[in-house]
């Protein structure tokens, strides 16, 4: 019970990190564990004590909770809308992007609102300030310094599927086990990672931190019989500010006016005078030389794990596209930092290489460098291997998220942290576990693309991912989110909730006052001046008709009525964004309609696919047996999947569904409702 | 042998499973049970091609009802009572056929959903044109392999037992499709489709990487134009390819082949002797042949329908009129039309034989088509008798019309001693061949109306982009994947990684 008041000690946070070891919690029992203090870690830390949760998170480090290990930024094309997502339900990296920002601008603002991508450099002290302040001031939430020495694995539950339980975790330094209902492993790149630099190789998973994880790398391998595989990355090195020239590059300025991630924050901490530029400069004919000279003392290029298509190292890219001038971006790290982070020189090759290729650059042709650049090779559990939950389907409770899963970037792990964080906790609880529809939202779409399709390489979000990209908008992420995460989920507070339907009652009716003031389009001429309307002098067109012409504004809207719509003027851009989607996004709903359904038809996880007596060809029962898809909609996205196998495996399911219901139900009539895990057929639920 | 095994197939599934559904089965099959509507309403032939005599169109989704109104008279039909309709092409309101439709009303229905029959007259052309005029319906489009009983399925129709036998079905019917799909696309039309497939998986590539990457990588803005370029290049090229009327279709109907002329010019002979059987009969009797005698043929590899007509002439017998009515109706909606001429009937003088045929033509074909260039592809001449008609003449006759440039081909003929037989067949086949597009050799051509639907709503996708172009690239990217999907249901769907494996090949993506 101790453990349990010390979160009250919030606002001293630093006197109350030194003074926790493992030792005085050791008998504590918790709802849930969160092994890693990453952004995956501490965003499935926050979620689930969000939900009632008891919750603990274990690092290695508690002052580096929230540290950006690689880059300064946050945000982009893609990864800017689980940013927003995040958010809706929610979690903590767009408030603390917001926080800790010092450089905003949208990306692609000229190509469509859809595809819009909100940004920010980040100051790394500040960003790391705000994750711990605000994890240290959760209630339900207990952080502890400690290494993971071992999961503690038992029997299974008999009446859900799986082949084993975890029960809590062991800390390496012996103390007594700490239990709980679910754990969630983020552990990054440290699940047997090896540090590579020139012709060096040490374990570890970060430059400067312990290695760890050894035996739960083995336990995830060996006694859970989990199939990893292995993956790469990098970092560059970082650059002594005051060394670099750079009235050699040029410069790029934020936004006049930055925008907040955050659907909470109507400004951000830094205003926008106090904002810093980035610049921008490229490499030469001579970094493609001390590349190719310096590959016979590169371990890490040689060695063929994957790495990013899409991230790669300079020595990749110019291997990969020589006799071309590649961009570098030079980004600063902080407000008050002296150093500057050169995004796409991430490199492996020796220091001192580092140095000559870096000054081959004009603008660093004096660099000197803070840290060298290093890469890593890690482990990552395949993706199949989990439910759309992210819990893994062999072991009750536990839950995976981040680059354990194969992915890359911190709003990819943040994504999947909250969404494990979310159903860890729901676990714990005893509540049934949730998915999101692909059709919902991006958070939706990396699970599914993770779960269903598994990774080759690291997996990093685009918006091309996103087959209904036009619905799924940075713009709307409170609406297709947030009532949900309160309503359903449990993972969204009050306030926000009550904002969210504030914010969606106002667009309502601000859509329908559009709609309410409807004229013929000679008349709208009259009172708007100079636009160009296709439609016939006699057509009549409403409010919202018109704003989805492009020279037509809101505003201009509500001047010519204003009695009408200038309340609404808060939403403006809102609106138009909305009235130029919307009839795309009607047109889109069906086979929205249909890709949910199938999703909500769950294929049990323990299905034996070889020898189901059903008339599946063996091609398409090894797929199935490879792969074993959650739901039916998993099933029939799976290349090689024949509409014939796709009924047979449904008529199956639902055969034996309600067979097991059936018996479910006479052998179980007394127990509680809302067990988890039965049989899918069951479970069938038309969402919307 | 034709082509249709799945529509087959199809056919004799239904009827399997209305008969399952007769006897008591396990009913409460646990499936959602809230009508599943799929927005999409789909219709397909649900029975064989070419030689049966009532072909059914099955309709079902939500716009059925709007279906029958715009093809099949204002009012709907009662529930599940036939009614004869007249039944109309929805844009310009031609008569199509007259037939039986039927509107079962959701969930009352074999999918549940709402749908609609049409039972009309199993001639290809009638088939194809009433495919076509749903297929131009707003949210209208052919059914894939099994989807009717899977809308039925999910809709909770299908007893347990009925579903057994359901996959094995699909099984076998996108076999079918697929064995068909193949060969079709092992010559020239499945290269044409891959390419534009091809080209389209770039267009698409290079606008996401425009989109995904441009603010960090050096993506030059001038890929956009290239993207424009390439994208109007495809519109015109498909939109070419969709006028190429339709050759490719007949291929798996069979080529509709009408025999028409005057009373006793020896239209059935010729039927008999080329179906080398006595299908019709055959009298010196002016008017014996009252109806259409339909057969089947196998000409050059090519499967034909070969129609033997009634005689034309006016006629107070009220059978035998509607026997002519029928006969032009006929003529109107054939590939080929085979005028047969007796030849004992030709002036004597043969200079003036072009003249005379070019009348005789006006007479049998339908009256604007009638010397169009046009209708010289569509209608071969049939001298018959020629036995019967002096060498010289016939010679002589024969080179005039050689040279009378406005006239189709001719052939003398003699179907009682099968002279000038083997000349006529050569020219019938090269015809024949024509008309259905040589898969191998041919100028690629359409073949399926699920085709034709999906590259007709590939270029409108494709429209959407040039229109979203400079307003919103993410609504214009979505036209291009939309125009991919439909390609995809030709050639293979199209999976993201795809395009995010040529965006990486094609780009530096380095950030």
């Amino acid at each position: 019970m101790l453990a349990r008041k010390l979160h009250l000690l919030r606002h001293n946070f630093l006197s109350f990190v030194s003074s926790r070891t493992g030792s005085d919690l050791a008998r504590r029992q918790y709802d849930v564990i969160v092994v890693g203090g990453g952004h995956a870690g501490t965003e499935a830390a926050a979620a689930a004590a969000r939900l009632g949760a008891e919750t603990l998170l274990i690092t290695q480090k508690i002052t580096t909770i929230g540290a950006l290990s690689c880059n300064p930024s946050l945000g982009g094309v893609g990864k800017g809308q689980l940013v927003r997502e995040v958010d809706a339900l929610d979690g903590l990296c767009g408030r603390a992007g917001d926080w800790a920002g010092v450089h905003f601008s949208i990306l692609n603002r000229s190509k469509g609102p859809a595809v819009w991508g909100p940004r920010a450099q980040l100051d790394r002290e500040r960003y790391r300030q705000f994750i711990q302040s605000e994890l240290l001031s959760t209630p339900r939430l207990t952080v502890l310094e400690g290494s993971v020495e071992e999961l503690l694995v038992s029997q299974p539950n008999p009446e859900e599927p799986g082949h084993h339980r975890v029960t809590g975790i062991c800390l390496v330094d012996g103390s007594h086990p700490i239990l709980s209902s679910s754990v969630v492993l983020t552990t990054g790149t440290f699940l047997s990672g090896s540090l590579f630099m020139g012709q060096t190789t040490s374990p570890g998973g970060r430059m400067g931190d312990a290695p760890s994880c050894a035996r739960l790398s083995y336990t995830l391998k060996e006694t859970l019989g989990l199939r990893v595989g292995r993956l790469r990355t990098g970092t560059p090195p970082r650059i002594v500010k005051e060394s670099v020239d750079l009235s050699l590059a040029q410069i790029q300025a934020p936004d006049k006016q930055p925008t907040p991630f955050s659907f909470l924050n109507t400004h951000t901490r830094c205003k926008p005078e106090e904002q810093l530029p980035c610049y921008l400069t490229h490499t030469t004919p001579g970094v493609e030389t001390v590349v190719r000279e310096s590959v016979h003392l590169n371990c890490h290029i040689q060695q063929d794990t994957k790495g990013p298509r899409y991230c790669p190292s300079i020595e990749s890219r110019v291997l990969r596209f020589p006799g071309r001038r590649h961009q570098v971006w030079l980004e600063p790290e902080g407000l008050t930092s002296d150093l500057l982070y050169p995004q796409g020189l991430s490199m492996t090759m020796p220091p001192d290489l580092q140095l000559r290729l870096l000054r081959e650059i004009p603008a660093l042709h004096r660099a000197e460098i803070r840290t060298p650049g290093y890469g890593v090779q890690y482990d990552f559990v395949c993706p199949t291997q989990l439910t759309p939950s992210l819990q893994v389907k062999s072991t009750q409770g536990l839950f995976l998220a981040g680059q354990i899963n194969g992915t890359t970037g911190y709003e990819e792990a943040a994504a999947q942290g909250l969404w494990a964080g979310v159903n860890a906790g729901r676990t714990a609880l005893s509540l049934p576990p949730m998915a999101l529809s692909r059709t919902q939202s991006y958070i939706g779409v990396l699970i599914d693309d993770l779960v269903g399709r598994g990774v080759t390489e690291p997996y990093r979000m685009f918006t091309s991912r996103a087959e209904f990209r036009t619905s799924l908008r940075p713009d709307n992420a409170d609406l297709r989110l947030t009532p949900r995460g309160f309503e359903e989920v449990g993972c969204v507070t009050l306030r926000r909730y009550e904002k969210a339907v504030r914010v969606r009652d106002g667009l309502q009716e601000a859509l329908m006052a559009l709609q309410s003031v409807a004229l013929s389009s000679t008349r709208w001429r009259e009172k708007l001046g100079n636009i160009s309307l296709s439609e016939n002098k006699s057509a009549t067109l409403n409010g919202l008709d018109l704003l989805q012409y492009k020279d037509v504004s809101f505003d201009m809207l509500a001047s010519a009525f204003p009695e009408c719509l200038s309340p609404y003027f808060e939403y403006s851009q809102r609106l138009k964004i909305e009235a130029v989607y919307r009839p795309h996004c009607e047109k889109q709903s069906r086979e929205m309609e249909r890709i949910r359904r199938e999703e909500s038809l769950t294929l049990p996880s323990d299905m034996d696919y070889l020898s189901l007596p059903v008339s599946l060809s063996q091609e398409v029962r090894e797929i199935l047996d490879r792969v074993r898809p959650n739901t039916l909609g998993a099933a029939t996205r799976l290349p090689g999947m024949t509409p014939a196998g796709i009924i047979h495996l449904l008529n199956y399911v639902l055969r034996t569904g309600q067979r097991n219901r059936h018996t479910e139900h006479r052998n179980r009539s007394s127990q509680k409702e809302g067990g988890k895990g039965q049989l899918c057929a069951s479970n069938i639920q038309i969402s919307q | 042998m034709l082509p249709c095994t799945s529509w087959g197939l199809w056919r004799s599934a239904i009827l399997t499973l209305k008969t399952l559904r007769a006897a008591p089965s396990v009913r409460g099959l646990c499936v959602p049970t809230r009508a599943v509507c799929d927005a999409e309403t789909i219709f397909a032939l649900s029975s064989g091609h070419g030689r049966c005599g009532v072909a059914v169109v099955r309709v079902s989704g939500p716009a059925s009802s709007m279906v029958l109104r715009n093809m099949a008279g204002l009012t709907l039909p009662p529930p599940r009572t036939a009614q004869l309709r007249r039944i109309t092409d929805p844009q310009s309101k031609e008569l199509l056929d007259r037939g039986l439709v039927l509107w079962f009303q959701g969930p009352h229905s074999f999918t549940g959903e709402d749908s609609a029959e049409f039972h009309i007259h199993g001639g290809p052309a009638v088939i194809t044109a009433v495919l076509q005029a749903l297929g131009s319906l707003e949210g209208v489009r052919p059914a894939e392999a099994g989807e009717f009983t899977r809308r039925a399925f999910h809709a909770g129709k299908l007893g347990l037992t009925e579903v057994e036998g359901l996959g094995d079905l699909i099984h076998a019917e996108t076999e079918a499709q697929r064995r068909q799909a193949l060969r079709l696309m092992d010559g020239e039309l499945g290269r044409v489709y891959q390419d534009w497939s091809y080209r389209l998986k770039r267009c698409l590539a290079h606008v996401e990487a425009f989109i995904d990457f441009s603010e960090d990588e050096l993506i030059e803005d001038g890929l956009l134009n290239q993207v424009d370029s390439s994208v109007r290049q495809l519109e015109t090229e498909i939109e070419t390819h969709l006028k190429d009327e339709r050759r490719g279709e007949r291929l798996r109907s069979g080529v509709q082949v009408v025999i028409a002329g005057a009373t006793n010019a020896g239209k059935s002979s010729l039927l008999n002797t080329l179906c080398q059987r006595p299908a019709a009969i055959v009298s010196p009797i002016a008017g014996t042949t009252r109806d259409i005698v339909e057969t089947s043929l196998d000409i050059g590899g090519f499967p034909v329908l070969l129609s033997d007509t009634a005689g034309l002439r006016d006629s107070s017998d009220s059978v035998e009129r509607e026997g002519v009515r029928r006969a032009r109706q006929r003529v109107e909606q054939a590939d080929l039309t085979l005028v047969v001429v007796d030849s004992t009937q030709l002036p004597p003088d043969p200079q003036l034989a072009p003249a005379f045929l070019q009348e005789h033509l006006s007479t049998v074909l339908p009256s604007p088509e009638a010397g169009t260039e046009a209708a010289s592809n569509r209608v071969l001449l049939v001298l018959n008798k020629s036995d019967l008609v002096p060498e010289e003449q016939r010679e002589r006759t024969e080179g005039e019309l050689r040279e009378s440039p406005g006239l189709p081909p001719a052939c003398f003929l003699s179907c009682y001693t099968s002279t000038g037989l083997e000349d006529f067949l050569t020219v019938l086949q090269s015809r024949v061949k024509t008309l259905c597009g040589d898969p191998l050799s041919g100028a690629p051509s359409l073949t399926q109306a699920r085709h034709r639907a999906h590259l007709q709503q590939g270029v409108q996708a494709l429209n959407q982009y040039h229109h979203y172009r400079d307003q919103d690239l993410a609504l214009a990217a979505e036209g291009v994947r939309l125009a991919l999907t439909h390609l995809g249901r030709i050639t293979g769907r199209v999976g993201a990684e795809e395009i995010l494996d040529i965006i990486f090949r094609d780009f530096c993506i380095g950030k």
